[in-house]
């Protein structure tokens, strides 16, 4: 039977293939056939892997069988800097082109035990450095919605691939806000966990105190699932947290969720006027719901942009010191040995990583580590009691996933301040290391098209209970 | 800033400075404390691409410096912020977790494959120029 893949979920799929209504083979073939239709204009993916068909015919076995769980068959596209052993991972750099993952990484082996399907890899800015998946060394990835726009970064092919529904799901990774404003720009749901929620192992790192993996879907159930699916303690990745580690969430004390909003920050002219009109017509239908809405103030919030783009290019400019050469990727041959680093690293690594590695070289050197680094790390702690202060009187805290909807492609890529202050309201989840979801809240009408615009809700650490439930409630899934 | 305003604005701080008693400082360092200067220069720049082990053009430099002028600019609005005399950066709830230090061996297949990603692999070696 003809599969539908616009309204497809989860949960209706597995009870689809458990009925028979179509197998994980004929799922993947529909999946497999939007994209051989669409990738060529969108690039959403760098790769469609060749043995996707291979593990849906296993998937299959194990409905047969009877032992197929909730993520058996469910076709997912995979974002370049997540290690698939034997496959090529090249975080979309020319540095890592040809490098094939020696090893899964804690999330794939997690999906591969429950027989998921990788249909291939996704595109991204290089090594995740970026807002628009412009800095891909393998062409930008172009909004399903609008393809004159870009679909967000980093993890922009994950999110394309999803609105394109040429994957059900998709896994990105999140540092500033990589998984939640292409969800915004493209109109789906991104999570981007708890710190430690999600095991970093074969993740390529790009802030280590900073990154998460997470999950894109159409639909808050979807990415609930899977990071039921991907989350827990692991062994090899010593940040790792499990349901200890934050203490029982200490409720407000109110039958729903208290949503604060800090309207001091909403107030700049740089937001773009429908952004903020579908973002109080969303707190309008939560407070129909029964949620109160109250006005919260979070002090040095205005600091979190400098925070994050001293923190994150200092920790990116010790993680990117591995590509030298010398074990994996890319060579290329100098005067001599040391020479090898400064001729490989120049040919294969792009503009923006290089930018960022040289301001984390200088924020880091001695007689700026203490004006800068010390500086931005005793503001983070600020910024993050700010939060949990907030969250005393509060359960969640809602602000616009974005400024804007998608922008033109070529827009903001020669601007790079223009480009970092698109992550204002993103970066402080990552800063703070709470769990924060974006959410399709309603569309922009720009020159005929309609372009999606997200919400986002922040939760405490470790209660991303109650954002999958005012996720669920607002997009009508309960 | 023109010369002229540079000059005036130079001696203006050498009359105060002499008012504090300050020994008379020399005319060409007058002029580099009130010149504004860029945030960083093209000497800084190369020295930073060194330490990062990246060689860059001509172009790449002069264009690095641009747009480091206006990232710094940005970043260094963080000097306002009131942060207290005995802050201490702490990340979060996570703290330092430490293993065991003891080898674990790998299988074989799986040390083929990381030997196999290596530019330059002789036998059970991966090869480099020499250091010395």
């Amino acid at each position: 039977m003809p599969i539908n893949l616009k309204t497809l979920t989860i949960q209706f799929a597995h009870e689809a293939m458990k009925r028979g209504d179509f197998t994980a083979v004929q799922l993947t073939e529909a999946y497999l056939g939007e994209i051989a239709n669409k990738n060529k204009e969108i690039n959403a993916y760098l790769e469609v892997f060749a043995d996707a068909i291979d593990t849906a015919k296993a998937a299959d076995l194990k409905f047969k069988a009877g032992t197929a769980t909730m993520l058996t068959g469910i076709p997912f596209g995979i974002k370049d800097n997540i290690l698939i052993q034997g496959k090529v991972a090249s975080a979309a750099s020319k540095i890592l082109e040809k490098y094939h993952a020696p090893y899964d990484a804690t999330v794939i082996e997690k999906l591969k035990a429950e027989g998921a399907v990788f249909l291939g890899r996704t595109n991204m800015d290089e090594f995740a450095m970026g807002g628009s998946t412009e800095n891909s060394a393998y062409g930008s990835t172009k909004n399903p919605h609008d393809v004159s726009r870009v679909a967000g970064g980093s993890s922009g092919g994950s999110a394309a691939a999803v609105a394109m529904n040429g994957a059900l799901v998709s896994l990105g990774s999140d540092t500033g806000g990589s998984i939640r404003q292409p969800a915004s720009f493209c109109g789906i749901v991104g999570l981007k966990p708890t710190y430690g929620a999600v095991s970093r192992y074969g993740v390529m790192a790009m802030g280590s105190s900073l990154d998460q993996i997470g999950p894109f879907g159409k639909t808050v159930g979807d990415c609930e699932i899977i990071f039921n699916a991907i989350k827990g303690k692991d062994v090899h990745d010593g940040t790792t947290i499990d349901s200890s580690t934050y203490p029982i969430i200490n409720q407000v004390g109110k039958k729903k969720p208290v949503i604060g909003v800090p309207w001091h920050f909403l107030g700049g002219d740089g937001i773009d006027p429908v952004v903020m009109n579908l973002f109080k017509a969303a707190l309008a239908s939560f407070e129909k719901a029964g949620y109160e809405i109250k006005e919260i103030k979070l002090p040095n919030i205005s600091y979190s942009l400098p925070v994050y783009y001293i923190l994150m290019p200092a920790e990116v400019s010790s993680n990117m010191s591995r590509y030298d050469g010398v074990k994996f990727g890319l060579h290329v041959d100098g005067k001599n040995g040391i020479d090898d680093y400064f001729e490989t690293r120049h040919s294969g690594l792009g503009r923006e990583v290089i930018r960022r590695i040289l301001l984390g070289t200088y924020v880091l050197s001695s007689g700026y580590y203490d004006a800068y680094y010390n500086r931005a790390n005793a503001v983070r702690k600020m910024i993050t009691d700010d939060f949990l202060k907030a969250f005393g009187s509060v359960d969640l805290i809602a602000t616009p996933t974005a400024p804007s909807p998608a922008f033109k492609i070529g827009e903001k890529v020669s601007d790079p301040i223009a480009m970092y202050l698109e992550d204002i309201f993103t970066v402080t989840a990552n800063i703070t290391g709470m769990p924060a979801l974006s959410i399709p809240c309603g569309i922009s009408k720009v020159d005929d098209k309609e372009l999606p615009i997200g919400l986002q809700l922040t939760a405490r650490h470790g209660d991303e209970k109650t954002l999958f439930t005012a996720g669920k409630e607002f997009l009508g899934e309960i | 800033m023109s010369i002229g305003v540079k000059v005036f604005v130079g001696t203006t701080c050498v009359k105060h400075m002499s008012k504090l008693r300050i020994r008379k400082p020399s005319l060409e360092s007058i002029f580099v404390a009130c010149y504004t200067l860029p945030m960083i220069t093209k000497l800084e720049l190369e020295n930073l691409a060194n330490l990062a082990r990246i060689k860059l053009t001509d172009e790449d430099k002069d264009s690095f410096v641009k747009e480091f002028d206006s990232v710094l600019t940005y970043i260094d609005q963080l000097k306002k912020a009131d942060v207290p005399m005995d802050a201490e950066g702490r990340v979060g709830a996570v703290r330092n977790i430490t293993r065991l230090d003891e080898v674990k061996s790998i299988s074989l297949d799986d040390r083929e494959r990381l030997l196999d990603e290596a530019p330059h692999r002789v036998g059970d070696f991966i090869a480099v120029k020499k250091i010395l």
